[in-house]
C-alpha cells in the first residue's frame, strides 16, 4: 500500500507522457483531427488547473474561461501592440490573470462568500468579462499575425500545437502531484471537507483559498495563449460561460480530487461531444451539451465520487 | 491561582441574536474547568467566542493577561487556544495521520510536529496503529481521541473541549475523562471542559461553572458544586 503511494504517481505521468506521444501518431497526419486533439488536450489541463481550486479546495469555480480568456488576450495584444514575443508573454498573461483573480478573491474570501454564492459569482466573472472586452474590443474578432516560430509559440504544424498543448497538460498535472503531497494540498482539503473545523484547527482559510485561487489562475492565464492560436483568433467571445461551466462539471464527473478521473473525463466526452457536433451539429445542435448533462446525471446517480472511483474500484476487484 | 483564560462582561451571539449576557469565566491556569448546563444554555457559544468565531458586542476577552477579544480565530490557535469542535470535526476522507499533521498548522508547531506526535501517541496509543487509517473510519472513542490528538498537535497551553463524551459508551467515557487527567496532569495543559456528564465533570474539575438560558448562575469549586443541594436536584437525578 505505502510503496503504490510512492510509486503511482511517477507511473502515471508516464503513462500519461505514453498516450500523449501515441496520440498524433494514431491520428496519422490528419491536420483537422490534430487540431481537434489539441483542443481536447488544452481542455483536459484546463480541467487540471480546475482541480486544485474545485477539487482539491472545494471551491466550485465557474469562471475558468475568465482567466483563461484575460491571460490569453493579455498576451496577443502584448505581442501584437508592443512586440513581446508570447513565450515571455504567456508569462505576463498568466500574473495579469492571477492578479485580477487576487483582486477578486480577497473580497470575496474576506466577506466569507462560499458554496452556491462563490459558484454564481465566478459564474457571472465571466459574463462581466464578456460584457467588458466587448465594449473595449467591438464585436470584432482579431487575427493574431501570420508569423510563426517558436518565441510565438504558432507554427505552421498543428502537431507542435498539440505537443505545447500536451506539456500544458503534463505541466498542470505536475503542479497538482505537488500540491497533493505539500502541507497545502492538506489545508486545501481540510477547507474542501469542513472550512469551519479547518478554522478552529487554526488554518488561515482565507490565505489557502488565495493560494488555491493563485495556482488556478495563472495556470489558466497562461494556457489562454494557446486557445487563441487554436483558434486562430480571438474576440470578446473567448468569455465563454458554458464552456466555463463544462469545465467544472468535467471536474466533478472525474471525482473531486482527482487528476486522473479529471483528464480521463474531459478527453473522453470533449471528444465525443466534439464528434457529436461535428456529425449532428447541423440537424441536432446542442447534442454535446445534452451528452454532458446526461453523464452527469448518471455518474450523480451510480458513482456520486466520480470517474476515479470507478477505476478504484476496478482496480481492487483485479488485485 | 492565576488565570490562564478570561471572559469579562461578555455579550456575544451570531447576527442579531445575542446568546450570551454579560458572561464572566475565569479559567485556572494548568487546571481544569468545568462548564456544565442544559442544552441551549450557551456553552458551545462561549467556546466559540473564545475562539473569536461569534459576533461579540460586549466585554473582553483575556489570554494571558492580553487582550484578544479582536484577533481572528488563526491567531488565536498561534497564541495556544485550541478548540476541538463538539462533533469533533474531524476530516473524515483524510487519514488520521493527515489530520494530525493538518493540526500542527502554525509555524512553531510545524517544527515540534514529531515531537507532538509522540506526545499524542502517549496519551492516544490506540491511534498510532491507526496511522493509515480514514478518520471518517474510527469508532466513536477513536474519533474522539483523534480529535483531541490533533487539538494538541498546534501545542496549546488551554485545551476548549466541547462535549467530548457526546455518542460515547459509559465505558469509553471513562477512558476518555482518564485521558483528559493525563494531560492536564503531565503535560500542564489548561482545560475547559463542556460537558453533559455533570458529576464526572465535576469530579474531574477544579473549578465549574453553572450556566443557563446565556448566563452564569453558579460558580465555585468542582466538589462544592458537587454537594449543593440545588444543582443535585437539578442535574444529578438519574
Amino acid at each position: 500500500m505505502r510503496a503504490s503511494i510512492t510509486r503511482g504517481p511517477i507511473l502515471e505521468i508516464l503513462i500519461l507522457i505514453v498516450i500523449l506521444a501515441i496520440i498524433p501518431l494514431a491520428l496519422m497526419g490528419n491536420a483537422y483531427y490534430e487540431l481537434l486533439a489539441a483542443t481536447v488536450v488544452l481542455f483536459s489541463s484546463m480541467v487540471v488547473a480546475w482541480n486544485i481550486i474545485g477539487g482539491y479546495a472545494g471551491q466550485l469555480d465557474l469562471g475558468a474561461y475568465a482567466y483563461m480568456g484575460v491571460g490569453g488576450i493579455v498576451t496577443a495584444e502584448l505581442w501584437m501592440k508592443a512586440g513581446i514575443p508570447p513565450l515571455l508573454g504567456i508569462f505576463v498573461g498568466g500574473a495579469v490573470s492571477a492578479l485580477i483573480a487576487i483582486l477578486i478573491g480577497i473580497p470575496t474570501f474576506r466577506f466569507g462568500i462560499k458554496e452556491v454564492w462563490y459558484a454564481l459569482l465566478t459564474a457571472a466573472l465571466v459574463v462581466i468579462f464578456n460584457n467588458i472586452s466587448r465594449l473595449l474590443m467591438g464585436p470584432f474578432d482579431y487575427y493574431l499575425p501570420p508569423t510563426t516560430g517558436f518565441v510565438y509559440l504558432k507554427f505552421n504544424s498543428y502537431v507542435i500545437v498539440y505537443a505545447i498543448a500536451a506539456s500544458f497538460l503534463i505541466i498542470a498535472f505536475l503542479v497538482n502531484f505537488f500540491v497533493e503531497r505539500s502541507k497545502m494540498g492538506y489545508y486545501f482539503k481540510a477547507i474542501r471537507e469542513d472550512e469551519l473545523a479547518a478554522e478552529m484547527v487554526g488554518i488561515d482559510t482565507r490565505r489557502y483559498k488565495l493560494y488555491a485561487l493563485l495556482l488556478y489562475s495563472f495556470l489558466l492565464g497562461v494556457m489562454g495563449y494557446i486557445y487563441i492560436v487554436i483558434a486562430a483568433s480571438y474576440s470578446y467571445r473567448i468569455f465563454d460561460s458554458s464552456a466555463s461551466l463544462s469545465i467544472a462539471i468535467m471536474g466533478i464527473i472525474g471525482g473531486l480530487g482527482s487528476v486522473e478521473g479529471g483528464i480521463i473525463s474531459s478527453m473522453v466526452l470533449r471528444s465525443l461531444g466534439e464528434y457529436f457536433r461535428s456529425t449532428f451539429g447541423s440537424s441536432l445542435p446542442g447534442l454535446d451539451l445534452l451528452l454532458y448533462g446526461a453523464v452527469l446525471i448518471l455518474i450523480g446517480i451510480f458513482q456520486p465520487e466520480g470517474i476515479s472511483s470507478l477505476i478504484n474500484k476496478l482496480l481492487k476487484r483485479k488485485g | 491561582m492565576s488565570s490562564e483564560l478570561s471572559l469579562a462582561n461578555v455579550t456575544a451571539g451570531y447576527g442579531e441574536f445575542v446568546i450570551l449576557h454579560s458572561v464572566s469565566l475565569e479559567v485556572p491556569q494548568k487546571k481544569i474547568t468545568a462548564l456544565v448546563g442544559p442544552n441551549g444554555a450557551g456553552k458551545t457559544t462561549t467556546l466559540k467566542t473564545i475562539m473569536g468565531m461569534t459576533r461579540l458586542r460586549e466585554g473582553n476577552i483575556l489570554f494571558e493577561g492580553e487582550d484578544i477579544t479582536k484577533l481572528p480565530t488563526y491567531r488565536r490557535v498561534e497564541l495556544g487556544i485550541s478548540l476541538i469542535p463538539e462533533g469533533r470535526g474531524l476530516f473524515p476522507s483524510l487519514t488520521v495521520r493527515e489530520n494530525l499533521v493538518i493540526g500542527a498548522y502554525t509555524k512553531k508547531a510545524r517544527e515540534k510536529i514529531h515531537e507532538s506526535m509522540e506526545i499524542a501517541f502517549s496519551i492516544f496509543p490506540k491511534l498510532k496503529q491507526r496511522l493509515e487509517q480514514k478518520a471518517g473510519t474510527l469508532s466513536g472513542g477513536e474519533a474522539q481521541m483523534l480529535a483531541i490528538a490533533r487539538g494538541l498537535m498546534s501545542r496549546p497551553k488551554v485545551l476548549l473541549l466541547d462535549e467530548p463524551s457526546q455518542g460515547l459508551a459509559p465505558v469509553v467515557v471513562m477512558e476518555l475523562f482518564q485521558a483528559i487527567k493525563k494531560l492536564n496532569d503531565e503535560l500542564g495543559i489548561t482545560v475547559l471542559l463542556v460537558e453533559q456528564h455533570v458529576k464526572e465533570s465535576l469530579e474531574l474539575a477544579e473549578m465549574a461553572y453553572v450556566m443557563e438560558q446565556g448566563s452564569i448562575v453558579m460558580k465555585g469549586r468542582g466538589s462544592e458544586l458537587l454537594a449543593d443541594p440545588s444543582l443535585k436536584k437539578a442535574y444529578l437525578v438519574y
